[in-house]
């Protein structure tokens, strides 16, 4: 069962990657493209594919990615459907740190500033949450993400508020909404090493993760070391989500329904939906970016927009089926 | 000196004492009954001897070597340890729940060994849980879930069971079972010991008893020469009688 | 505050007719002795026009001088930052705001009976002439604003005389918006001889073009608005892109904010100056361009 569901995963995925190779404002059939990466000399088409459509579909994938597997990671730690990296305040800290980078002028020293500030952001957001959240259960956690979530966006608008570039409210408003478009080689290179990295943290904490279903003691009295568990799940999801948030602006939703979509195919284990959600927030975020590029509306309409329109309701669906199920 | 042994063991929680110098011994080979008063120290002194809290003061050994010597890992294949109405935070089949009790053996990543899916199958058929295997956790019945979670707790065969309140919410019929189960696992050769508020299934079952009352044990020692109507009076602030018949040993209490 | 007849015109708002329906019909004026401007465009059209003596204070944005064309004459003017308080301390006989201007300010001007001209945005050069003949006869400087609207008409026909042929060109602004059609960054590309290929087949000016849709019109000149190449900001994205390096960095014109912001009797001015930018640029730019434009629809 289990590896058939990864092999039909991994094949949606990687046909949804390739055409989003295909799609964009140069029309490019699946005969061209072949011809193009055979022919000697680069072309029109090569430039497409390999300089604009190639970095920005791996990072739709590696973004997807591990907004699934963290919002896998924090839904199973904190046993509860309703924890994802948006709303512990990732997205917030993060989008704080990365617009002290860019409006200070910190991007221009080191492009490294955006994605390594997003990461503290996202790491000090988290922790905060995590640690306010840790007894009281849904109701506690929802307030303490909403809580640090407002105060990173005091703190977004205090930037923006002192910033010297006029036009930085105008921009960062349209950042936050998520886009993919014109992101090339460079931020592959800048934020991949970081969501690797991320990942690799956040997928050792599998196990754990499986013995955590019966509780804390439980887990604890089967050899797991839940401090360390937390830790990871903690510094995994704000490397790799601080990174992506860094790079993409803010997706959210991801993290909340991929692993839904998943965690009945493998038995509702926490540790086994950790690869699967990983690679449904990939294909979510593909064929979002993808839809971006098929509908024209006039201005680009942003990536983290469209996904927001299809993830609210279903937010809004799990919070009432999350309710009639728990007293 | 084998089993498990606490010497002057003391634990304090916000500044609060709540076990003052425990010592007791756990032997092998049979079934351990704490009992006490609600709030006496019961599931403090079970998560002490499960080296899931660490002392103050007091030393723990388990087969003559100190618990804090054991690996994570080793000291979870010796012992299991089940809290107070334990449950499944997510709607697991309860073959895989059972599964969960093989954590320590299993390796980073991948499946489950095949030679350790007998023994899911064995704790399974032992727990009469073969025809419930595929249903959910969380949708079981209280006697139900209590074998799925005593079949989880042994089925790796630890040496060391620490269970609390193993019949809390239970009918009698199930509570019964429960403690009857663990019962058996003592007469298995294995050390078992359980916080229980039922004296009557006490009696019937356990070979030793701790009385914990205020964090200080007032007695413990072999059920039968430790356990009278003075030691019940003193625990639970009423008297009690200790009343035998030809079905056994039952308490009623005069308050 | 909208008049139902006056369709499109301004308002002077007297201080004598407000109780009655707040809605007037413009008419001359007696010369005000004192000016006052609180929006950065109208700061443009009073430094121009009024004698520095008669105004009693312009915005602050007017003496930056990457976004004011008059930042020179702003120098010797007071400045306010906007607010009806300012506007009760320095006590002007006219306030002349814009139609950004907030509606708040500009409802409790009224109510205080100043005598207040609401300017529209100026998209075209015949806007020009028209916001300018407004200002002037507003200020009673009809003399003033009818020479500076011949000396813009005289360089808009210098400027038609010499055609050239027209360059291929992808423009946007500071904030990241392409020049849109329509928009005065449009119309004064189009004097200065130059087609905005990204908006003309984007439809709308959402953003900056995408880097993919450069490639596929393959533009000669990339004409980016200031100053969002000065300041940390993210209109620079774009150019950063590996593609856009490579194929335009000798071929990216800076033009300042103060050439395309207001339309002022200078604009005609800023697009010949733009123009001559443009065909320095194309001559001295060495990097060729990738591969043959496609056509899109």
């Amino acid at each position: 069962m289990k590896p058939a569901l990864l092999l039909a995963l991994v094949v949606v995925v990687v046909l949804a990657a390739s055409s989003s190779l295909l799609v964009g404002e140069v029309g490019v059939s699946p005969a061209q493209a072949v011809r193009a990466v055979l022919a000697a000399q680069p072309n029109l088409t090569t430039l497409v594919l390999w300089d604009i459509r190639l970095p920005r579909t791996l990072l739709a994938l590696l973004i997807g990615g591990i907004l699934g597997l963290s919002g896998a990671v924090l839904q199973g730690l904190l046993r509860n459907p309703l924890a994802e990296p948006g709303l512990l305040g990732v997205s917030s800290g993060a989008s704080f740190g990365a617009v002290i980078a860019i409006y200070y002028g910190l991007t221009s020293a080191t492009s490294l500033a955006a994605p390594v500030f997003g990461l503290v952001g996202a790491l000090v957001t988290t922790g905060a949450a995590m640690a306010l959240a840790r007894r009281g259960g849904t109701l506690a956690l929802i307030l303490a993400g909403a809580a640090v979530s407002a105060i990173a966006a005091a703190g977004v608008e205090l930037a923006l508020n002192f910033s010297p570039n006029p036009y930085a409210a105008y921009e960062i408003t349209t950042w936050l909404m998520g886009s993919l478009a014109d992101r090339s080689w460079d931020h592959v290179k800048l934020a991949a090493p970081f969501i690797v990295a991320g990942g690799v943290l956040l997928l050792l904490t599998g196990r754990g993760l499986d013995a955590l279903a019966l509780g804390e003691a439980q887990a604890e009295s089967l050899g797991v070391d839940v401090r360390r568990l937390r830790l990871l799940a903690l510094f995994g999801t704000a490397l790799g989500v601080g990174a992506a948030t860094a790079v993409a602006g803010a997706i959210g939703f991801v993290g909340l329904v991929a692993p839904h979509l998943m965690r009945p195919l493998v038995g509702h284990r926490p540790g086994q939906v950790l690869i699967p959600a990983a690679l449904a927030g990939a294909l979510i975020v593909t064929m979002a970016d993808l839809a971006t590029r098929l509908i024209h509306l006039g201005p680009e309409l942003k990536l983290g927009v469209l996904i927001s329109l299809i993830g609210a309701p279903f937010f809004l669906w799990l919070v009432i089926h999350v309710q009639r199920r728990s007293p | 000196m084998s089993g498990l042994r606490l010497v002057g063991v003391s634990v304090k929680r916000e500044g609060r004492t709540v076990l003052t110098e425990a010592s007791a011994a756990f032997p092998p080979g049979s079934l351990t009954a704490v009992i006490g008063p609600n709030g006496a120290g019961k599931s403090t002194l079970l998560a002490v001897a499960a080296g899931l809290l660490k002392p103050h003061a007091g030393a723990l050994t388990l087969d003559g070597r100190p618990l804090e010597t054991f690996g994570r890992q080793a000291l979870a294949r010796r012992r299991a340890y089940l809290p107070q109405s334990p449950r499944a935070d997510w709607p697991i089949s309860v073959e895989r729940v059972v599964a969960l009790g093989l954590t320590p053996y299993l390796p980073a990543f991948g499946r489950l060994p095949d030679e350790l899916e007998t023994q899911v199958e064995t704790a399974l058929r032992s727990h009469d849980l073969l025809a419930l295997r595929h249903r959910r956790a969380t949708e079981l019945s209280g006697g139900e879930l209590s074998r799925t979670m005593l079949a989880r707790a042994v089925v790796g065969d630890p040496d060391l069971l620490l269970v609390d309140e193993p019949t809390a919410g239970l009918d009698p019929r199930h509570a019964l079972d429960a403690a009857h189960r663990l019962g058996q696992r003592a007469q298995a050769g294995r050390t078992v010991a359980m916080a229980i508020h039922d004296l009557h299934l006490a009696l019937r079952f356990a070979d030793q008893v701790v009385a914990l009352k205020d964090g200080c044990i007032l007695a413990a020692g072999p059920l039968r020469e430790v356990l009278d109507e003075p030691l019940l009076r003193r625990l639970y602030d009423m008297p009690a009688r200790l009343i035998r018949d030809p079905d056994g040993v039952s308490v009623r209490f005069l308050g | 505050m909208r008049c139902g007849g006056l369709d499109g015109l301004k308002l002077i708002v007297l201080a004598s007719l407000v109780g009655a329906l707040g809605c007037s019909i413009p008419r001359a004026v007696a010369r005000p002795v004192r000016v006052m401007s609180i929006n950065g465009c109208s700061d443009q059209l009073v430094l121009a026009l009024a004698d520095p003596r008669t105004i009693a204070s312009v915005t602050w944005l007017s003496r930056d001088p990457e976004g004011s064309y008059m930042w020179r004459a702003a120098q010797h003017v007071p400045v306010n930052h906007g607010s009806a308080e300012e506007v009760v301390r320095d006590h002007p006989d006219l306030v002349i705001a814009g139609s950004y201007t907030t509606p708040a300010t500009r409802a409790l001007l009224v109510k205080l009976h100043y005598r207040l001209l609401v300017l529209q945005p100026a998209d075209s050069f015949d806007d020009i002439r028209r916001e300018t003949r407004t200002v002037a006869s507003a200020l009673g400087a009809t003399e003033r604003g009818r020479a500076l609207i011949a000396h813009m008409d005289a360089t808009l026909t210098r400027l038609a005389a010499d055609k050239g042929p027209p360059l291929r060109v992808a423009a946007w602004d500071g904030a990241g918006f392409s020049a849109a059609p329509g928009s005065l960054y449009a119309s004064i590309l189009k004097v200065a001889g130059a087609r905005n290929v990204t908006a003309q087949t984007q439809g709308m000016g959402g953003s900056t073009p995408e880097v993919e849709k450069l490639i596929a019109t393959a533009p000669q000149l990339l004409v980016a608005g200031a100053p969002g190449f000065e300041k940390p900001g993210r209109q620079t994205d774009v150019a950063h892109h590996p593609l856009v390096r490579r194929f335009w960095s000798d071929r990216t014109l800076v033009v300042p904010l103060s050439s395309y912001e207001c339309g002022t009797p200078f604009s005609a001015d800023a697009a010949l100056s733009l123009r001559e930018q443009m065909r320095a640029k194309l001559a001295r730019a060495q990097t060729p361009l990738p591969f043959a434009p496609v056509s899109t629809p």
